[in-house]
């Protein structure tokens, strides 16, 4: 887009608790649960894989399409459960919003004074590998207020909005009216829609099936490890993998099938995770077998058998809360103000002597 | 409870947890001192199953593996299911859909340990060619 440089281009990103914006499909012959079912607190555009969550792969896609400017708008019951993102970029705003709507509509505002001409709109939970440049010429070639992207005949949550156009129109009409252009993507692309989702975004990225790629540094082809992340002699890691950062992988532990182990992680001697995913802050005991399962603190998502499964003996598995500090965020109403987020806490204190079962053995 | 000849199918509590685990095993641990105790555990009523469930479970198992008996577990849902796979002792047991079908299971197993078998050596043992010979 360098040879373009004359017209400026912004984008927004959206994150919010529940996409409504892509219409559904058909998920017939699907096994995975339609909905969060609590796996996680927050919206699964922030869930961590492979080291980054979508949200801020797709800003980091965003910045590689030479956007001048990206607006990141988080809706405040979700605000606390936005990690924070790798890298600070000082062309990227984050806003904690309480009305979606109204901040898109002020943002393209203050981006056509600002001389930006042209804005994506995105919700994070739609995670596309598209031609944003190809996107931006088919755009302005057609001379519509919006051009809206399609996959088949499903609309989806990307838009490409010519901001001076777009003052005269509301808002709901502008995003959801018949007049935009279709524009059908091709390239990779996920909907966060459901925790099971995450496992299928985690095995392409190791596979190499997307541009996603795992962060951290190649140790041997195709395991990934992570700044701080630790594997002790005798862990056998069968490729492709990811060790997250500050991760603890014991002894005896075998990592196979295309698993990844996210960041603050602790897995115990012996136990095998086979073709699953560990969010961030997790805790897995000892001798365990972890088998086709998105697994959250406590909380283990069984792909196999369908079911969400709440473990209640810390001993198995538990929280060991950490979190990234947010950077510096402003709330709409209160632009300048620093959010705090606090890091979320444990689901199960750790018990002060190691127990299980009936048999409490102390430490 | 109720006992089908010589299996015992047992109810398993809603709770099988350290308390629960421990009164059910109470009522089990006498039927599992017999002979050969042949024990069916329903888990249809099963909603929460920890560490000390799974430990009451296996120690059920060994008194009666002890005693030349068996246990079996019946009508298993499939949260109880994750947690046996993930401590890894769903393989220890067999599974059946119900009750009956795990009973009925017990049945051949007596008919086929009862059968009179011949010893292993009986046919073509080369020491009695030997012996013969000499």
């Amino acid at each position: 887009m360098s040879g373009d440089k004359a017209v400026r281009l912004g984008a927004i990103v959206v994150i919010a608790a529940t996409n409504t914006k892509n219409e559904p499909r058909d998920t017939a012959g699907s096994s995975l649960p339609t909905e969060n079912d609590g796996l996680v607190a927050g919206p699964l555009a922030c869930v961590e894989i492979a080291g980054r969550s979508a949200a801020e792969r797709t800003v980091e896609r965003l910045r590689k399409a030479d956007v001048d400017f990206i607006s990141v708008l988080i809706t405040s019951d979700c605000a606390s459960s936005l990690p924070a993102f790798r890298t600070r970029w000082d062309n990227v705003q984050t806003l904690i919003v309480q009305d979606v709507g109204c901040a898109i509509s002020q943002i393209l505002a203050d981006y056509s004074q600002n001389g930006i001409a042209y804005t994506f709109v995105t919700w994070a939970d739609t995670y596309l590998e598209t031609d944003l440049l190809d996107l931006f010429y088919f755009h302005r070639e057609s001379r519509q207020t919006v051009t809206r992207a399609f996959d088949g005949d499903a609309p989806l949550a990307l838009w490409t909005v010519d901001c001076a156009k777009a003052q005269s129109l509301p808002i709901e009409q502008l995003l959801h009216g018949r007049t935009a252009a279709p524009y059908f993507v091709r390239g990779y692309m996920q909907r966060l829609s459901a925790p099971g989702v995450l496992r299928q975004f985690a095995e392409d990225a190791l596979r190499g099936r997307c541009e996603a790629r795992p962060c951290g540094k190649e140790i041997r082809p195709g395991i990934w490890v992570d700044d701080g992340g630790e594997i002790q002699r005798g862990a056998r890691i069968v490729a492709p993998a990811y060790i997250g950062g500050r991760s603890k992988i014991l002894s005896d532990v075998l990592i196979t099938r295309f698993s990844s182990i996210e960041r603050d992680c602790f897995v115990d001697c012996g136990t095998v995770i086979e073709n699953s995913s560990i969010l961030a802050g997790t805790h897995i005991g000892i001798w365990l077998d972890v088998c086709h399962a998105v697994v959250s603190g406590n909380r283990m998502l069984s792909l196999e058998r369908d079911v969400m499964v709440a473990i209640s003996d810390p001993s198995l598995m538990r929280s060991i809360g950490s979190a990234r500090v947010l950077p510096p965020a402003t709330s709409e109403p209160d632009r300048g103000q620093a959010v705090v987020v606090e890091a979320p806490r444990e689901q199960h204190p750790m018990a002060p002597v190691w127990q299980f079962g009936a048999n409490f053995i102390q430490e | 409870m109720y006992n089908q000849g010589p299996v015992i199918v047992m109810e398993l509590p809603q709770e099988l947890t350290q308390a629960g685990a421990s009164s059910f095993l109470e009522s089990l641990q006498p039927l599992l001192e017999t002979s050969r105790p042949c024990v069916v555990l329903d888990c249809s009523q099963v909603r929460h199953i920890d560490s000390a469930g799974v430990e009451m479970l296996l120690h059920c198992l060994g008194e009666a593996m002890k005693r030349d008996g068996d246990l079996k577990l019946a009508a298993v849902s499939p949260e109880s299911a994750v947690i046996l796979e993930l401590m890894r002792v769903d393989r220890l047991f067999e599974v059946f859909e119900t009750s009956e079908e795990a009973a009925h299971s017990f049945r051949n197993f007596g008919q086929a340990a009862s059968a009179p078998t011949e010893p292993w050596y009986s046919t073509g043992y080369p020491g009695d060619s030997l012996k013969a010979a000499s």
